[in-house]
């Protein structure tokens, strides 16, 4: 059996910890952690200086620390997460990938011949109630409709 | 129909060509070279006369000194790592807590705005503040908007804080004691909105916590120099008050407080001129000078005039509706033109204004219009936010739908708050 973790930049030793309580046969394991560039490019936008701004320039430097903090924090998650499951005994490797979380997840998976994805609802609160309406993020919501695969959806607690 | 007639028709098709290419910019024209070549229509077709623009533009010299300055401060600051620095101490202030943080942000955010200006927050402390919480693995998103919020939200807390309020008090000059008083409370008061709102929506993001061991060490590019830019920055600041307090121009203040950063980066031999050279926009000055001359145009032709004396009417009549419909309308048109074009257009409708309480209001709501409009979209103007909207476009991003919602939620409550306290100044 193939299992691709998806994490965020938060939550991956406490998914595996779920995990352990659940899974009982032998799997390779998968820690997958893509770096959205949405946000990035949302960010580059707005510095370029929109229509309503006065005109400017970028300032390569800046998005250059931006891209290598998204880095050390992807890294910075997977190392926790790694750590968490070798200490429960899981076969794991990792990958770190960038693009939209949503269709990088669902495009290894299929790739990958997954069985299984685990995911959590949203990464964070983002502001809303933990069940409920609107309780699933946007890119689980898609992995949900999209996954070939089972999806196991992971309710947060505290993360 | 008339020559006369139809010279004025072809006056008003250039402004409104002029004015839709800034909107929508067809083959990516950049609004530098729509508003130039608005103003040389406008120089040759005769609705200015050359020397008259020549002595307008040089009645503006203030504008010019202060745009150059203030650019020239933010980046030489930034090259000696000061915003760097303070988002290395807000982090290291809130001690692991993300509410402590955010209100680090907005702390640090108000301050720089308050004396370096709204772009010096929106374009230099946005991305050093994202790549602090990326790092943090703190949600990204709230404070983002906190960057981009606080930067046009605490602009009207002292003349310095937005070069539109020098492009409007160049005009209605006025000093100090009268800018506090008509919006010195609006300012507290929508800062402090705007604080309480986006700790309230972002409640259970703050709630998260973070390493501090994860803090990023700041590695200052040349010690002495940034310990001499700290003195500096705060001579330049105590500076800034003196002058508006005295009415002496701001441009001169921004002007040798750049010359003084500027000789303390080549004294300690750490002055990157082709990234100086490369932070300043030059082509903002090639804009403004396009759209003094072309809105100068306009107002020759008359277009402003019946506009102004209708405002007048209505503040004589009902201050409060002119109020509002000056800050809204200003906001509003700040997002569908451009923040620049819009004051000046304003500026040019309030002209005939320059005593009377009730028209003074009426400057300081543009001000509060003008500056506050730029939260209302972020991403292109009010057209280009509509059109992705309805065409569901890939490139609009989730952020950029919140940072709308945001924006259409929050700055009408802000806009109305703002009005009514300058109206109770009245």
């Amino acid at each position: 059996m193939r299992v691709i973790c998806a994490i965020g930049r938060r939550g991956g030793p406490e998914l595996i910890n779920r995990l352990t309580k659940i899974m009982v046969n032998k799997a390779e394991y998968l820690l997958l952690h893509v770096i959205d560039t949405g946000p990035r490019h949302h960010l580059e936008d707005y510095l370029r200086g929109p229509l309503h701004r006065l005109p400017h320039h970028d300032k390569p430097a800046r998005q250059e620390a931006v891209k290598a903090a998204e880095e050390t924090a992807g890294q910075a998650s997977i190392e926790e997460t790694m750590e968490a499951a070798q200490n429960v005994g899981l076969n794991v490797s990792s990958s770190i990938k960038q693009g939209r979380p949503e269709e990088i997840i669902v495009q290894v998976a299929h790739e990958r011949q997954a069985d299984l994805i685990v995911i959590w609802a949203r990464e964070g609160a983002v502001g809303r109630a933990p069940i409920g309406p609107a309780s699933v993020g946007h890119t689980t919501r898609f992995v949900l409709d999209h996954a070939g695969c089972d999806v196991l959806l992971l309710r947060e607690v505290n993360i | 129909m008339s020559i006369l007639n139809l010279y004025a028709v072809i006056g008003v098709l250039i402004f409104l060509i002029t004015l839709s290419i800034i909107m929508i910019r067809p083959f990516g024209i950049s609004e530098a070279v729509a508003a130039i070549g608005g103003a040389a229509l406008m120089l040759i077709g005769g609705y200015v006369g050359p020397v008259e623009a020549v002595t307008l533009l040089l009645k503006n010299w203030n504008v010019y000194g202060f745009f150059l300055g203030l650019m020239a401060i933010s980046a030489l600051a930034d090259q000696a790592g000061i915003f760097d620095m303070l988002a290395y101490q807000a982090g290291h202030w809130a001690r692991g807590s993300g509410l402590r943080l955010y209100l680090a942000v907005f702390a640090a955010g108000t301050v720089i705005t308050a004396f370096l200006s709204n772009d010096a927050t929106a374009l230099i402390l946005t991305p050093v503040v994202y790549a602090l919480v990326t790092r943090l693995r703190l949600p990204v998103m709230p404070f983002m908007f906190a960057c981009t919020f606080i930067a046009d939200t605490a602009s009207f807390l002292f003349p310095v804080g937005n070069p539109i309020n020098i492009l409007v008090l160049n005009t209605f000059g006025s000093g100090l004691p009268t800018f506090l008083r008509y919006l010195f409370l609006p300012s507290l008061f929508c800062i402090a909105l705007n604080i309480i709102i986006f700790v309230w929506l972002y409640r259970r993001d703050l709630k998260i916590s973070y390493n501090p061991a994860d803090l990023p060490e700041v590695i200052l590019p040349h010690r002495p120099f940034f310990q001499f830019t700290i003195a500096a920055l705060v001579l330049i600041a105590v500076a800034y008050v003196v002058a508006s307090a005295m009415e002496f121009p701001l441009s001169i203040v921004a002007l040798s407080g750049s010359g003084l950063l500027l000789a303390g980066a080549v004294w300690n031999r750490c002055l990157d001129t082709r990234r100086l050279g490369r932070e300043i926009s030059w082509t903002l000055f090639a804009f403004i000078t396009g759209m003094f001359i072309f809105v100068r145009a306009v107002e020759n032709l008359g277009l402003t005039v019946a506009f102004g004396q209708g405002l007048i009417n209505l503040a004589d009549t009902s201050p409060l509706r002119a109020i509002l419909l000056t800050a809204g309308g200003t906001a509003l048109g700040a997002n569908l033109i451009n923040n620049v074009p819009m004051s000046m257009l304003m500026i040019s409708v309030l002209g005939n204004i320059r005593s009377g309480a009730n028209g003074q209001a009426l400057v300081y709501a543009t001000i509060l219009g003008a500056d506050l409009g730029p939260n209302l979209t972020t991403v292109g103007s009010l057209a280009t936010m509509l059109w992705l909207l309805i065409m569901r476009r890939k490139g609009l991003e989730i952020s950029t739908l919140e940072y709308f919602k945001l924006g259409i939620t929050v700055v009408p409550v802000m806009i109305i708050v703002g009005s009514l306290l300058i109206w109770l100044k009245l």
